[in-house]
C-alpha cells in the first residue's frame, strides 16, 4: 500500500519537478542557436547599455502574415535579452486589433492600417499608439501549377469569378454571361471547376483583398460604386491559415485563392501566382515590381505600438531592434520587401 | 452500495464516528462535484447562447451558409455538414468495429484474442489530433481523390472516414463487451439444435446482444458528432461555408466551426454576434449529444437487466 | 478453421460430429469477412504510423534530437518542442492533482457509501453523460468558467486567466467521470468477502476502505488513472479554447509562479499549428511531433500495464 502510494508521488512529483525546473532549459537552450547577435549590438537608438538585464513582457498579437517577421525579431531579440517574456500570435488583423484596442496586447501587428473603427475603439479605450509601417507584401493571385489556360488575369475577370454576384458559381463557365457584360478580357472561360480556397472575414489579407479587388484600389474598376458590390462571394473555403490555402489551391487545377507574397514564395514549388491586369497591363509579382509599386495587388504592412507599452525599456528595445538593419535582416528571410525609404517610420518612431 | 454493513452500534468511539462522518462528507462532496460541473457547463452555455438568440436577427438561423463574421449564421450548414461526416464515419466504423467484434468474441482464439484486443486498444489510444493529420496527408489523397477526382484535399468524406477510424475501437470494444455477456448457454442450446457456428452468431448471439450492439452504435454515433480535431483539420470550410450535401467539397460542422471562433489565445471580441454564436452551437451540440448518450444509457442498462 | 471455437469443449465435439462435413462456403466466408474487418482496422492503424515515421524521419535525420529540445520558432529550422513537451506534463501534473483525489474520492462515495436511492443513481448517471460530452463543450467551460475563476483568484498572470491552471481545470473536469467510472469499476471487483471480514473484526467503513478495498483495488485505480492522463495528455480542442499558444512565445527570466500564471503551450496544440504551417520542412516537423507525442502516450501505456501485470496477482 504505502509502496504504491509512493510511487504515485513519485510519478507526480516527477512530472511536477520537469514543469517546473523544464521551460528554464528552454530559455537557455533558445540563446544557444541564435547566439552569433552579439549583446551589445544593439538597435538604432538609446538602450545600448545594460543590454541583457532587460526583463519583462511583450505581447503582440494581429496579423498572420506580419507575425513571422514579429517572430523573427522576437526569436532574435530574445538571443540577446534572454529575460524577456515575449508571445507572438497571428489570429488575424480584426482579431488583433480588437485586443490591441482593449488594452490587451503592447503591439498590433497589422496587414492593413487600423480602420476608423478600430481607431475610435482604442480612443474609447484611451489607448494612444504609433502607426509603424515596417515592409511591402505583395499579396499574390494564386492557381494551380497545372493550370494552362490563365496566366494573368484582369481584375474585371477576378469580379466575374470572385465577387458577390458570382454565389455559386461551381465553374468557371457559369461566369461567362457576367464576364461578358463588364468586358473581362480571358471570358469565354473553360468548363472547368472553380475551387476558390482563401483568407476568410477575420484576416487583413481578406481586406487588403477587398479594397484591391472591390473598391478599386489597385486601378481597376471601382466595383463599389459601379455594382454596388459591397465584399466578395462569400461561398469559398476561407481559412485564416495560409497553408490550408496552399493546400486547397494546389489540390485542384483551375483553382484560385490569394495569400501574402511571402507564402506564395515559401510554396513556388506548389501553386503559381498570376500576373494581374489592373489596367496598365499585366505584371507577376516579384521583389521588384512590388517594391516600385508597379504591381497592382501591393500593400504595406504596420506594427501598431501602444504608447503606454512603448515607454517600457524592453518594448522599446524590441521595436529598436525592430527597425534596426539587424531586425530588417528578418524581412529578407521572411520573404517580403523592404520598404524603399524608413526614414519616414524612423522618425515615427522616435517622435513618440 | 454493494455490501449492507453491520450495524455498528458496538464500536461506541466517539472520535472513530466522527471521523467516519468527516471521511463520508468528503466523499460526497467529491461525488457532488460531478453534479456542479455539469451545471456550469449548462450554465456556460445557456447565458451567452440566450443573450445570442435575442440579439440575432432570427431570419439569419436559415440563410445560405455559415459566415458568422457576416452575421449568416445557417444552423442547417453545419448541423448537415455534422451529420453527413457522422454518417461517413459511422458507414466506415459500423463493419469494422462490429466485424471485429464478433471475431475477437465469438472466433478469436484466446491466445490471438490476446494480441490483437490490445493493438485495438492502441488505436483507440492515438489522439484525435494525429488522425487529423493523417485525415488529410494521407486518407484525403490516397482513398478520396481516388474515389472522386474531382475532390479537393479537404473534403467531407476525408473527414468522415478519419472520424470513422477513430470510432471504429469504441465500437468494437462496447459491442464485443455486449457479445461475451450472452451466457453461453444460448450458445450451446443452438449447437445442440444442430446450427452451425455462423447461424449460432448471427441468429443467437447477435440478437442477444442486440441492445448492446445499439449502445454501441449510438455510442459511437455520438463521439463522431463531437470530434472536433479531425473535422477541423481535414474538412476544410475554417471560416464558414455554404450549405453543402456533396461529400466531396469541404464542409462545416459545429464542432469546426466552434474551434474557428476561438482558436489560440485570442478570440473575436468585437462587438458582432459571431463570438456569441460559439455558445449557441455548442449548446446545439451539447444537447444532441447529450440525448444519443441517455439513448444509448438506456439500451445498456436492458443488457444488464436481462442477463 | 471455422470449426474452431475457444476452447475444445464437449459442445464442439458433439457439434463437429453433427456438422463436421457439411462446412459450406458461408462457414469460411463469415469469419473471412470478420477478420478482415478486424484486419482493416488494424491496418489503418499500421498505415498511419508508418506514413508518419517515414515522413518525420527527414526532420530527424536533418535536425537530430534537437528537434526535441529546442524551444518553439516559426522558422522550421530551428524550431522544436521543448515547450510543448514541459507544458504539457505540467498540464498532466495539475490534472492528476486535481482529478485523481476527486475522481477516486467520487468514486468511493458510489461503490462504497452511497444509498441505493434516487440521488445516487441521478448522480452516476450524471456522471455517464458527462464522460459522454464532447471536449470542445470542455473548453467552453474552461473559456467561460476557469478563466475567469482563476483570474478572479488573482491567478490570471498577463494572459488573462488563459494560462496553464485554466487549461488544468479544463481538462480534469474532461477527464474526471472517466477517473471515477474506471475508479468505481476497480473497486466493484473487490469481493464483499474482504469488506465482510473487516467489519466483522470491528472495523469502521473508513477503515475497510482505507486498509482491504483500495489495497486491493490500487493496481485497477492505478492503470486507468494514467490510461486516463494519457488521454488528457493528448487532449487538443478544448485548450485551443482556453487559450494554448500557437505562436511564438518564450518566458525569458520569469520565476516559476510567473510560469504557472503566464503563456502556455501543449505537444497537441504545437501539433496542429505546425501542421498548419507552410513548407516541406514544417510539413515533416510535424510528423515528427506526432512521433513524440506517440512514443510518450504508448511509455504511458505501457506503464500501466506493467504495473497492472506485476500488482494484479500480490492477494
Amino acid at each position: 500500500m504505502s509502496r504504491k502510494l509512493g510511487l504515485i508521488a513519485l510519478l507526480l512529483a516527477l512530472a511536477l519537478i520537469a514543469a517546473a525546473c523544464g521551460d528554464d532549459d528552454a530559455t537557455t537552450t533558445s540563446a544557444a542557436p541564435t547566439t552569433t547577435a552579439a549583446p551589445t549590438t544593439t538597435a538604432a537608438g538609446q538602450s545600448t547599455t545594460t543590454a541583457a538585464a532587460l526583463t519583462g513582457s511583450i505581447d503582440i498579437s494581429g496579423s498572420s502574415t506580419v507575425e513571422p517577421i514579429s517572430a523573427g525579431v522576437a526569436e532574435m531579440f530574445n538571443a540577446m535579452y534572454p529575460g524577456v517574456a515575449i508571445k507572438v500570435e497571428g489570429p488575424g488583423t480584426g482579431d488583433g486589433a480588437q485586443l490591441f484596442c482593449s488594452g490587451q496586447i503592447d503591439i498590433g501587428d497589422a496587414s492593413r492600417a487600423y480602420k476608423d473603427s478600430e481607431k475610435e475603439l482604442c480612443a474609447e479605450n484611451g489607448i494612444e499608439f504609433i502607426e509603424l509601417v515596417v515592409a511591402i507584401d505583395g499579396l499574390s493571385v494564386l492557381t494551380s501549377t497545372q493550370n494552362d489556360a490563365f496566366a494573368c488575369l484582369a481584375t474585371s475577370d477576378l469580379y466575374a469569378v470572385l465577387g458577390p454576384e458570382s454565389i455559386g458559381f461551381g465553374s468557371w463557365a457559369d461566369a461567362n454571361a457576367l464576364a461578358a457584360e463588364i468586358g473581362a478580357p480571358n471570358a469565354p472561360y473553360p468548363d472547368a471547376d472553380l475551387v476558390i480556397t482563401a483568407p476568410g472575414e477575420e484576416s487583413g489579407t481578406f481586406d487588403t483583398f477587398v479594397e484591391f479587388l472591390i473598391d478599386g484600389v489597385a486601378g481597376g474598376e471601382d466595383y463599389a460604386e459601379t455594382r454596388g458590390a459591397e465584399s466578395v462571394r462569400p461561398d469559398y473555403v476561407a481559412s485564416p491559415n495560409d497553408n490550408v490555402i496552399i493546400e486547397g489551391v494546389a489540390g485542384s487545377q483551375y483553382s484560385l485563392g490569394w495569400v501574402g507574397y511571402a507564402f506564395y514564395l515559401a510554396n513556388q514549388d506548389r501553386v503559381k501566382a498570376l500576373a494581374i491586369d489592373a489596367g496598365e497591363g499585366c505584371v507577376a509579382p516579384s521583389a521588384e515590381t512590388i517594391a516600385n509599386g508597379s504591381y497592382p495587388f501591393s500593400r504595406p504592412l504596420y506594427i501598431y505600438v501602444n504608447k503606454a507599452s512603448a515607454a517600457r525599456p524592453e518594448v522599446a528595445a524590441y521595436v529598436d531592434l525592430y527597425l534596426s538593419e539587424q531586425g530588417l535582416s528578418v524581412i529578407d528571410q521572411t520573404g517580403y520587401v523592404r520598404l524603399a525609404d524608413y526614414a519616414p517610420t524612423l522618425e515615427a518612431w522616435q517622435n513618440r | 452500495m454493494t455490501t449492507e454493513a453491520p450495524t455498528i452500534d458496538l464500536t461506541g468511539s466517539r472520535p472513530r464516528l466522527r471521523r467516519e462522518r468527516r471521511v463520508r462528507r468528503l466523499f460526497l462532496g467529491a461525488a457532488v462535484t460531478s453534479i456542479l460541473i455539469s451545471l456550469l457547463i449548462v450554465g456556460s452555455l445557456a447565458g451567452e447562447a440566450w443573450s445570442f438568440i435575442s440579439k440575432v436577427d432570427l431570419s439569419s438561423l436559415w440563410d445560405l451558409g455559415w459566415f458568422p463574421r457576416r452575421d449568416m449564421f445557417d444552423i442547417k450548414t453545419v448541423v448537415t455538414g455534422t451529420l453527413l461526416i457522422s454518417l461517413i464515419a459511422m458507414v466506415v466504423a459500423t463493419p469494422l468495429g462490429l466485424g471485429a467484434a464478433i471475431y475477437l468474441s465469438e472466433y478469436a482464439r484466446p491466445r490471438a484474442r490476446r494480441w490483437l484486443k490490445p493493438i485495438l486498444e492502441v488505436l483507440a489510444g492515438v489522439p484525435s489530433v494525429v488522425l487529423g493529420y493523417f485525415a488529410l496527408t494521407w486518407i484525403s489523397p490516397n482513398i478520396v481523390m481516388r474515389l472522386n477526382p474531382h475532390a479537393g484535399v479537404f473534403s467531407m468524406a476525408a473527414a468522415g472516414i478519419g472520424v470513422g477510424i477513430l470510432v471504429t475501437p469504441l465500437v468494437a470494444s462496447v459491442s464485443e463487451d455486449a457479445m461475451r455477456a450472452v451466457p453461453h448457454a444460448l450458445r450451446e442450446a443452438s449447437y445442440g439444435l444442430g446450427a452451425k457456428k455462423a447461424t449460432t452468431v448471427t441468429r443467437v448471439v447477435f440478437p442477444a446482444a442486440a441492445s448492446g450492439i445499439m449502445a454501441s452504435l449510438i455510442l459511437g454515433l455520438s463521439r463522431a458528432i463531437g470530434e472536433t480535431m479531425v473535422v477541423a483539420m481535414a474538412a476544410g470550410a475554417v471560416g464558414g461555408s455554404l450549405f453543402e450535401l456533396n461529400v466531396f467539397e469541404p464542409g462545416q460542422t459545429m464542432t469546426a466551426a466552434m474551434t474557428a471562433l476561438a482558436i489560440g489565445s485570442d478570440q473575436v471580441a468585437g462587438s458582432n454576434n459571431a463570438f456569441q454564436s460559439l455558445f449557441f452551437v455548442g449548446l446545439l451540440l451539447f444537447l444532441m449529444t447529450l440525448t444519443l448518450n441517455l439513448i444509448s444509457d438506456r439500451f445498456v442498462r436492458k443488457v444488464r437487466e436481462k442477463y | 478453421m471455422a470449426t474452431r471455437a475457444a476452447a475444445p469443449s464437449t459442445t464442439d465435439l458433439v457439434r463437429q460430429s453433427i456438422q463436421g462435413r457439411r462446412l459450406g462456403f458461408g462457414d469460411i466466408a463469415f469469419p473471412a469477412a470478420l477478420l478482415l474487418a478486424l484486419l482493416l482496422a488494424l491496418l489503418f492503424l499500421a498505415t498511419l504510423l508508418i506514413d508518419v515515421f517515414v515522413r518525420a524521419w527527414d526532420a530527424f535525420a536533418g535536425r537530430g534530437f534537437s528537434v526535441v529540445t529546442s524551444p518553439l520558432s516559426l522558422n522550421a529550422g530551428t524550431a522544436g518542442l521543448w515547450q510543448s513537451i514541459m507544458g504539457s506534463l505540467a498540464l498532466t501534473a495539475v490534472v492528476a492533482a486535481l482529478a485523481f483525489p476527486i475522481g477516486v474520492g467520487a468514486a468511493i462515495y458510489l461503490e462504497e457509501y452511497a444509498p441505493d436511492n434516487r440521488f445516487t443513481r441521478f448522480i452516476s448517471t450524471n456522471i455517464r453523460n458527462l464522460a459522454g460530452v464532447p471536449s470542445i463543450v470542455y473548453g467552453i467551460l474552461g473559456l467561460t468558467i476557469f478563466v475567469r475563476f482563476v483570474r478572479a483568484v488573482g491567478a490570471g498572470g498577463g494572459v488573462y486567466g488563459k494560462n496553464l491552471l485554466a487549461g488544468g481545470l479544463t481538462l480534469a473536469a474532461l477527464v474526471l467521470p472517466i477517473v471515477i467510472i474506471t475508479t468505481a469499476e476497480a473497486l466493484r471487483a473487490v469481493p464483499s468477502a474482504i469488506r465482510e471480514a473487516g467489519f466483522g473484526v470491528g472495523a469502521t467503513r473508513w477503515e475497510v476502505i482505507r486498509y482491504h478495498v483500495i489495497p486491493y483495488a490500487a493496481p485497477g485505480i492505478l492503470t486507468g488513472t494514467v490510461l486516463t492522463l494519457a488521454r488528457a495528455f493528448g487532449e487538443t480542442a478544448p485548450l485551443l479554447l482556453v487559450g494554448a499558444a500557437t505562436g511564438f512565445f518564450s518566458m525569458g527570466s520569469a520565476g516559476f509562479i510567473d510560469r504557472a500564471v503566464g503563456p502556455y503551450t501543449a505537444l497537441p496544440v504545437t501539433i496542429f499549428s505546425w501542421a498548419r504551417q507552410p513548407g516541406a520542412d514544417f510539413r515533416s516537423l510535424t510528423a515528427a511531433a506526432i512521433v513524440v507525442l506517440l512514443v510518450l502516450l504508448l511509455t504511458a501505456n505501457a506503464a500501466a500495464i506493467i504495473l497492472r501485470n506485476r500488482y494484479e496477482r500480490k492477494w
